[in-house]
């Protein structure tokens, strides 16, 4: 290994870098607009629900208890319809996502003791939203319930009000939601979405650069020098990691900054981890340069084999504990899953050294074997 | 006289579409691109996410140890949780929480049998991991349920009240109907919007490539020196390329989210497959533009995921518009995968006509025009 030659490559490959203008706008922009794109684009916080309402009744009591989703922060009043082809009409056309019916004599059999089925129709288009509109409904409608339910009982056995609701609900469940207080879904996206982006930027980077020098056969010039296939390697990828380096900064600022999520934990545990990964992702863009022989095809795998298991199978939607037995191993053969847990510690739990080494460890690991691979299968003799 | 020339200009156009196809089907690159997209791609996006609770680990802090803490304890069960066993300190469950090995902590008070019996109000705590801000909101809402259900079994004990009784008191029943994905099936939301992402991506990408390829291989000159008009050269192109996105829709559509997903096609599929082709069209003329930005396939490909993002963004494809910021919501009549995103779950999953969508239809309309008449002139003048 020689110091200078290493310097001179990296020095080559940077101007390179430079001089592609569409290539340096991609290591700079794709990974923000990656960040803003998802954070913003996949928003999971359900609120501001569209939805209409026809009430069959109009009693006083039909309007306390529609008034308790319209006045709802989770809930966006569209107007009452006129009837139930026009609610089926505004939903085929996405104007509003669920609708409640009150049937008519609402208020005359609820107080006559009897109950009542209020129907509500609900789009079941996005699944997710779909499943927590039906809590709300059903949270609201729960609620009310208990109100009846506790002055009927206060009525009908002559005790105070107070002490018939505690006889109807006397069990009561306290959340408290640790690390995401207010469990902004914002949080967890934006912090999580480090992770992807740093999952397949570096290695979508490095696999166009090493394969450009092969396309426009450049790579002879190395062939044919003394430059060992060490000293090439590390040349050629120290500028992407350096790139990578800055996105870290970069991302770590705007998520901060755009989506106001917290940074509880330690920096100097953070940014030594994060390389570490955007090592490890570096080595894959590595390995892919040698699996195919032209940008396009390189650009590609590596979003096929980076994407989407950063997506699917990292934590990010869906918890490893939760997924089979057969998919919980392959999550652990990707990187994803450990920078993962390093990130949200990082931000959102506060953790450290102490909770969080054995993730970094795993990614050393991971490093080492990529690279060494890497390494052994680059040949200067190539054969042809 | 006009007839020959017609048949000429008919000609010139089936000579040139046959040369695209055939250039095509020498490409492996972009053959294998276009296969693993509308079949691996799509299967996986559909059957990958699942955003639903499903086991998700929690342990206990009981204080109590009475029947009735446990009997609300074995309540938490799969699907939706895994009890993994009886911890014995809070200290023991915040660092389960930091490390991620449960998502939550059901914590229940000393007493808590004596006070239910009692009559008193006992509340029961649970410590959520809201790093991910989903499931933490899933959990509290299961959780929430169960307690309640917990609660109101108790309540029908102490108040005396039998099954029969119980239909006879005043309480809102909630009776809900989930419209058109009426178990919100997560595969037939994730596989149409991935087909209708990787509709947009190939027909950005085949028609920039096909224009492109004349580039790189010089064979454009002589395009410009034979008799065909720019126009003669660029139809067949979209056309070509066209025919080929179509004929992937409907093979995905048939051979994986049919026979994989069960989805229960619900409107014109004629409708859809009309949509589809007005949309490739639009589209294409972005394609064109990319073609006169780029010289090699490399780019072509970076500068696809540049133009991909910000019209995912706008498209409402995860995250239907209400849930987006007012601006971002403003600007989605500038992305025409938002009137696609909007007519194909509404044909496909609701059934929905050109009674409903017309102003989708009309928009898409429109905005392909400016599109197209864009590319075009974009590209035209390289012939200049």
């Amino acid at each position: 290994m020689n110091v200078s030659r290493i310097k001179a490559i990296a020095y080559k490959e940077w101007r390179e870098i430079l001089r592609d203008r569409l290539f340096f706008t991609m290591a700079f922009v794709v990974p923000i607009m990656t960040l803003l794109v998802l954070a913003y684009g996949l928003s999971l916080d359900v609120e501001h629900i569209p939805f209409s309402v026809i009430d069959y009744d109009k009693s006083a009591m039909s309007r306390d208890y529609l008034h308790r989703f319209i006045d709802s922060r989770y809930f966006d009043f569209q107007g009452e319809a006129a009837g139930e082809r026009e609610l089926d009409d505004l939903l085929a056309d996405s104007r509003i996502r669920f609708a409640i019916i009150v049937p008519p004599r609402f208020q005359e059999q609820l107080l006559s003791g009897r109950p009542v089925a209020v129907q509500s129709l609900i789009d079941g288009v996005f699944p997710y939203r779909t499943q927590v509109s039906k809590g709300y409904v059903a949270a609201i409608n729960a609620d009310f319930s208990t109100e009846l339910l506790s002055r009927y009982i206060a009525q009908t056995r002559g005790i105070r009000i107070e002490q018939a609701s505690v006889l109807v609900a006397p069990v009561r469940l306290e959340t408290r939601y640790l690390y995401n207080q207010a469990i902004r879904s914002r949080w967890s996206m934006s912090t999580g979405l480090i992770m992807l982006v740093l999952m397949f930027a570096p290695p979508f980077l490095t696999a166009l650069g090493v394969v450009r020098e092969r396309e426009n056969g450049s790579i002879y010039n190395i062939y044919a020098s003394t430059v060992s296939r060490g000293e090439f390697i590390l040349g050629k990828l120290l500028p992407y990691i350096a790139i990578s380096a800055l996105n870290i900064i970069i991302l770590w600022w705007l998520v901060i900054e755009l989506f106001g999520a917290p940074f509880k934990g330690s920096l100097l545990f953070f940014f030594p981890a994060s390389l570490i990964f955007v090592v490890c992702t570096t080595g894959i863009g590595l390995l892919v340069s040698l699996l195919v022989r032209t940008q396009a095809a390189a650009a590609l795998l590596t979003m096929v084999i980076t994407f989407i298991p950063a997506m699917l199978f990292s934590g990010l939607l869906v918890p490893v504990e939760s997924m089979d037995r057969a998919t919980q191993i392959e999550a652990h053969l990707f990187p994803a899953v450990y920078y993962l847990n390093i990130v949200w510690g990082s931000f959102l739990k506060g953790l450290g050294w102490s909770a969080l080494w054995g993730n970094v460890l795993s990614l050393l690991i991971y490093a080492a074997i990529i690279w060494t691979i890497g390494l052994l299968s680059f040949h200067k003799r190539p054969r042809q | 006289m006009m007839g020959s020339r017609l048949l000429l200009w008919l000609d010139r156009m089936v000579a040139m579409t046959v040369k695209e196809l055939k250039q095509l089907s020498r490409d492996p690159i972009l053959l294998i691109v276009i296969v693993y997209f509308f079949t691996v791609d799509i299967y996986v996006a559909g059957s990958g996410i699942q955003m639903d609770l499903k086991q998700a680990a929690i342990v206990v802090l009981d204080h109590d140890h009475s029947a009735a803490s446990r009997d609300l304890i074995y309540r938490f069960r799969p699907p939706y949780f895994d009890l993994k066993g009886e911890i014995s300190s809070e200290h023991e469950a915040r660092e389960l929480l930091d490390r991620g090995d449960v998502l939550a902590v059901l914590d229940i008070p000393a007493d808590f049998q004596r006070d239910l019996m009692r009559g008193k109000n006992v509340s029961v705590q649970m410590q959520v991991d809201a790093s991910n801000a989903t499931l933490g909101t899933l959990a509290t809402t299961y959780a929430g349920q169960i307690v309640a259900r917990f609660g109101q079994e108790q309540a029908k004990e102490r108040l005396g009240l039998t099954e029969a009784q119980l239909q006879a008191v005043p309480v809102i029943q909630d009776r809900h109907r989930v419209y058109y994905n009426p178990n919100q099936t997560d595969p037939w939301f994730m596989s149409i919007s991935e087909l209708l992402t990787v509709i947009t991506m190939l027909s950005l990408m085949l028609p920039a490539a096909a224009a492109v390829r004349e580039k790189e291989r010089g064979t454009i000159e002589q395009l410009a020196v034979s008799p065909l008009t720019p126009a003669q050269i660029l139809f067949p192109k979209i056309l070509a390329m066209g025919m080929i996105i179509l004929l992937g829709a409907a093979v995905s559509l048939f051979l994986v989210i049919l026979p994989a997903f069960h989805l229960p096609i619900k409107g014109s599929l004629v409708l859809f497959f009309i949509v589809t082709a007005l949309y490739v069209f639009a589209t294409s003329g972005l394609g064109l533009f990319i073609a006169t930005l780029s010289h090699n396939l490399g780019q072509v490909v970076m500068l696809v995921i540049l133009i991909m993002m910000p019209l995912l963004l706008l498209s409402g494809a995860w995250t239907p518009p209400e849930a987006m910021p007012d601006a971002l919501r403003m600007a989605m009549v500038l992305s025409p995968l938002s009137y696609f995103i909007e007519m194909g779950y509404g044909i496909l999953l609701k059934g929905a006509g050109l009674d409903i969508l017309w102003d989708s239809l009309l928009g898409l309309a429109l905005l392909g025009v400016v599109i197209f008449s864009f590319g075009v002139w974009r590209f035209r003048r390289q012939f200049r």
